[in-house]
């Protein structure tokens, strides 16, 4: 094994300096009465801005696709879209999160500081180039994540969602990695570049063990991107936990999920595309049609948009379905977009709650366009981007992602898609039939008075809306992000 | 006269201009000044018709096809481009969509009377939706129009309507959503046949593009059974728009419930966009499966002039009765089009137009005395010319408008139709025929039961006349009505170009099918408008 250069460490920077701010805060948190909400935030905010940098920094010093640390880690332009996607949402969480500690009071240096941590294994999952960095990369998100699941320690369902949460996330984590065990024992590495050029070469008696393998290591991340049927975790996690973890589930966990699962498949699984193609169609096409389905009977807001997150995992699988450069940044895109709205969505519902758990029916949004024109109207741009109408980001996205997939063959998979989309209409119209078709009533709660949060919200109305009607700027983006696909369909 | 609107982007500013209006109302009116509101988006709406007029006259009938030409990159990424552009057709549908815009929010003045600013705000977004649609000359700009023009509808339905509002609006949603999701497949499908090569299917290895002209370009290589997948999937899309029997159960549902405003505009623009998505997509760009499929399709059109006439007669309920008559008409619009001849296509733009006209008027008549009485149930009136002379003029010539009565316009439209429709197979006239004299027994029928006979209900008495702002708004439609039915010929000037370019794409696949030798086509015979 060749040395590790002393200068390889500094392209870890970013990561480096986020776990760091991560652990700082958490002891300054520990000692005495603790930080002040305000401060910890802004400590958190202040080191992901550094970070942000640093991670600009660092991938201008690396060159493209240089691997560091012994084939660890990796820097490409795929890594970075990645990072800057989490890092978004990561602030934005931080700064939906403003309320809830107060609330609660519950200790505040501990919160920011597992963000951070869960956030440092996501940029290492985006970075990480072998099965073994990128299965620590994700349990060091995980684990961070399951805490934060369950931060109303005094609350039962609270509890609840962290404890699912953490014995079926292990669970799968067990999973993923004896499928990982299974593929190093027939190829003998766990680095994806040479996982890709071994698999080509495995004869017919290694196959069943490759198939077992990458079943097993399939099903993990099917569990991680909440995909049906794996995903019976989700909406009692996301009820259950505190509603600016649930959008940080949602938003830059799910995309995490999403990014490593794109990067073994293209990476390191490459040669048995042909395999599974017909796994991941049925899996997404179950996703949208459940996903949909379950939450049409739904009456609470965060277990609606649980399922719909459901269904959202089903939509962004075409892409990856569709195993071509089109769907690849198409899914990109779409987890980019999809991580703003949802996080609206979640903040909207943060605005109206009260006392952990209260204001999360569809009635407690009865007349919310008369209590609350503006919150009602931003509440209504998430709900059509989720939709997939337009001028929203998530209406350009999605056509995207039936193109590719129609243009590599699946049309079941498009027609699927379409329909399942025209049925979300009606949940999502669910509320807004209470926000502006109904009248309010004695018990409905008014929004909190927040600036903060109101205009984190404002910020994600309006990338919504110039997603959707001006994304040329993003598209390129990811376009330029794309991981190559090596092969052709034909 | 008119040439400086070729130096600026007009259609962009016709466009736009509602939706900066409805901006300004959100932001800088006050909720409580609803006066001031609603002044302002009718002076809005207005102003975009003056600007719209000048389009009429510059509009240059021998020149190009499509004209006022506006185009700029967009989203590179996949090819779709910014690009607006109209041909007379599209030219005509914006005229009757700025007009029927101020006409609509002139009478909202008294029928609106909660939320007014939304309800304002919302109007104004329709606008600019449907403008898009009929300029969009790039077919993800179309889609987008297309979609988004289904918000405000939804809500205008939704909170100003009747009892069963409710379930209307999202029935009006859910249908149509499916509808364009379903033809959205069909664009993808075009899209990639043009470019990189759909699954199966080969592709042309053009560069990626959504510009509608290239696919009118390509429509001779399509392959046979790609044009009848996607002709299938872009008919669902358009026929529960205009709506064809069997997709309209949502029109009646969303007309009852809708307000007067909403209905006008519902019944005046929005069907035609299914209309118009048949001459513009449908027609040119799949002619093969056209062809293939026009048995079908003529069925459909036919029995939903019978079937919608049939229904319409036993009707208690005089807004139901004219929806039902709109399923009726927007059949005869679609057999004109079948006719894939001259004639038939020139009438079914023209009674699109006249459509829109009439009834949008009636739909504005039947909220005229529903803001009086509170009813619309033919069952409560009775003997109303004697209370309200001019009203019952009015409708009465809107009511001959509508049954095709010579002079007024609908006889100009539907007698064009009958032409193009005997030239091609003489029953399919003949059925038309059955539908007009059905059109005729139930307008007159209920005009009739409402204004003659004895004034039996006593709170019929003393019931206002129109007063002038209601007469503002239905003059100009009258006017019309006379004027496209004593002169139509201006308005076949501007067709000319734009249906002999439809004719042309969808019949010279024709010929070519019937040289290959499909064995039960029709015989085509093509005759000249006459005008």
């Amino acid at each position: 094994m060749t040395p590790i250069a002393p200068q390889e460490f500094y392209l870890l920077l970013p990561e480096i300096m986020l776990a760091t701010s991560g652990m700082v805060l958490l002891v300054l948190g520990s000692i005495g009465r603790g930080t002040s909400n305000r401060a910890a935030a802004l400590g958190a905010l202040l080191s992901l801005a550094v970070t942000t940098i640093l991670v600009f920094w660092a991938h201008g010093e690396a060159a493209e696709g240089q691997v560091i640390l012994a084939g660890m880690f990796v820097l490409d332009n795929y890594a970075f879209f990645w990072k800057i996607v989490f890092l978004l949402a990561t602030a934005l969480t931080v700064l939906l999160s403003e309320r809830f500690i107060d609330e609660g009071g519950y200790r505040a240096g501990e919160f920011y500081s597992l963000i951070l941590l869960a956030t440092t294994g996501m940029l290492l999952m985006a970075s990480g180039f072998n099965l073994l960095s990128i299965w620590i990369s994700l349990e060091l998100m995980a684990l961070s994540s399951y805490i934060l699941a369950g931060y109303f320690k005094r609350e039962r369902r609270s509890n609840e969602a962290a404890l699912k949460y953490f014995v079926l996330g292990a669970l799968s984590s067990g999973i993923l990695l004896y499928g990982i065990s299974l593929l190093y024992g027939t190829t003998g590495t766990l680095a994806l570049e040479d996982l890709a050029q071994r698999l080509a070469l495995v004869t017919a008696e290694g196959n069943l063990l490759v198939g077992v393998g990458w079943v097993l290591l399939a099903i993990g991340l099917f569990f991680k991107v909440s995909a049906v049927p794996f995903h019976v975790w989700t909406p009692d996690v996301y009820v259950g936990a505190p509603t600016p973890v649930t959008g940080y589930l949602a938003a830059a966990s799910k995309a995490a999920s999403f990014a490593i699962l794109i990067r073994i498949f293209f990476q390191g699984l490459s040669p048995v595309v042909v395999d599974w193609q017909i796994v991941v169609a049925a899996v997404a096409a179950l996703s949208m049609i459940w996903g949909n389905i379950a939450a049409l009977t739904q009456t609470n807001v965060k277990r609606m948009l649980a399922y719909s997150s459901i269904a959202h995992a089903g939509y962004i699988l075409m892409g990856v379905l569709a195993a071509s450069e089109g769907g690849l940044w198409a899914a990109m895109f779409y987890l980019l977009a999809y991580a703003i709205f949802t996080l609206g969505a979640f903040g909207a519902v943060i605005l109206l709650e009260r006392k952990e758990y209260a204001g999360e029916t569809y009635e407690d949004y009865a007349g919310l366009a008369q209590r609350a024109p503006l919150l009602a109207a931003m509440m209504l741009i998430f709900l059509l981007a989720l939709t997939g109408i337009p001028p929203t980001g998530g209406f350009f996205g999605k056509i995207y992602l039936f193109a590719a997939v129609i243009e590599a063959g699946w049309t079941w998979v498009a027609v699927v898609g379409v329909l399942t989309s025209a049925i979300s209409l009606y949940y999502y119209m669910g509320i807004v039939v209470q926000m502006y078709l109904k009248d309010s009533e004695e018990s409905s709660t008014t929004p909190l008075r927040a600036p903060v949060l109101v205009g984190t919200l404002v910020f994600c109305a309006v990338a919504t809306v110039i997603l959707g009607i001006l994304p040329g700027f993003f598209v390129e983006f990811a376009k330029a992000s794309v991981l190559p696909v090596a092969w052709s369909m034909f | 006269m008119f040439d400086w609107v070729h130096g600026i982007p007009i259609l962009s500013i016709i466009c736009y201009l509602p939706l900066f209006g409805a901006l300004f109302v959100v932001f800088f009116m006050r909720k409580d000044n609803s006066a001031a509101i609603r002044r302002f988006a009718t002076l809005v709406a207005a102003i975009d018709f003056v600007v719209s007029v000048p389009l009429w006259f510059a509009f240059d009938r021998g020149g190009e096809l499509f004209q006022f030409r506006e185009s700029a990159t967009w989203i590179e990424a996949i090819g779709a481009r910014y690009e607006f552009g109209i041909d007379g057709i599209a030219l005509l549908l914006i005229l009757l969509t700025t007009l029927l815009g101020v006409l609509a929010l002139l009478s909202s003045w008294s029928a609106i009377q909660v939320r007014e600013k939304e309800y304002y705000v919302f109007m104004l977004l329709l606008q600019t939706g449907m403008l898009g649609v009929f300029m969009a000359m790039d077919f993800f700009l179309f889609y987008v129009f297309w979609e988004v023009m289904l918000v405000p509808m939804y809500f205008l339905i939704g909170v100003w309507g009747g009892p069963r509002k409710l379930y209307a609006a999202i029935k009006f949603f859910l249908y149509t959503l499916v509808g364009s999701v379903v033809m959205l497949l069909g664009i993808l499908a075009l899209y990639l046949y043009n470019s990189s090569g759909l699954f199966g299917w080969g592709g042309l290895g053009n560069p990626r593009t959504f510009f509608i002209p290239q696919f009118h370009e390509i429509s001779s290589v399509i392959p046979p059974d790609l044009q009848l997948w996607i002709f299938i999937v872009f008919f669902v899309g358009f026929a529960i728009k205009v709506p064809m029997f069997p997709f309209h159960t949502w029109l009646p549902d969303a007309h009852v419930e809708a307000p007067t405003a909403a209905s006008v505009i519902l019944a005046g623009v929005l069907l035609k966009m299914g209309t118009y998505g048949f001459v513009r997509f449908s027609l040119p760009i799949l002619p093969e499966a056209t062809v293939e499929l026009l048995p079908w399709l003529v069925g459909l059109s036919i029995i939903g002039i019978i079937y919608g006439a049939l229904v319409a007669m036993a009707q208690k309920d005089i807004k139901k009765l004219v929806a039902y008559s709109s399923v009726s008409h927007l059949g005869f619009v679609m057999l004109g089009l079948f006719a894939l001849n001259p004639a038939g296509i020139n009438g079914s733009v023209l009674q699109m137009i006249n459509h829109g006209l009439s009834t949008g008027a009636l739909f504005l008549l039947v909220g005229v005395i529903y803001e009086r009485r509170h009813t619309r149930m033919i069952a409560e009136y009775g003997g109303l010319s004697s209370e309200m002379p001019l009203f019952a003029t009015i409708f009465l010539i809107i009511t001959m408008s509508s049954i095709g009565l010579p002079v007024l316009n609908g006889f100009i439209g539907e007698f064009t139709i009958l032409v193009g429709a005997f030239n091609r197979v003489w029953w399919w006239g003949l059925a038309g025929v059955t539908g007009i004299v059905l059109g005729a027994a139930y307008m007159l029928w209920m005009y009739q039961r409402v204004f003659f006979g004895p004034l039996s209900n006593p709170e019929n008495k003393g019931l206002d006349d129109l007063n002038k702002r209601e007469l503002l708004y239905l003059v100009p439609i009258v006017v019309l009505c006379f004027w496209i039915g004593l002169y139509p010929r201006p308005f076949f000037r501007v067709l000319e170009k734009p249906v002999d370019y439809v004719v042309q794409k969808v019949d010279a696949e024709y010929a070519r099918a019937m040289s290959a030798g499909v064995p039960d086509a029709p015989t085509p015979q093509l005759t000249e408008a006459e005008d």
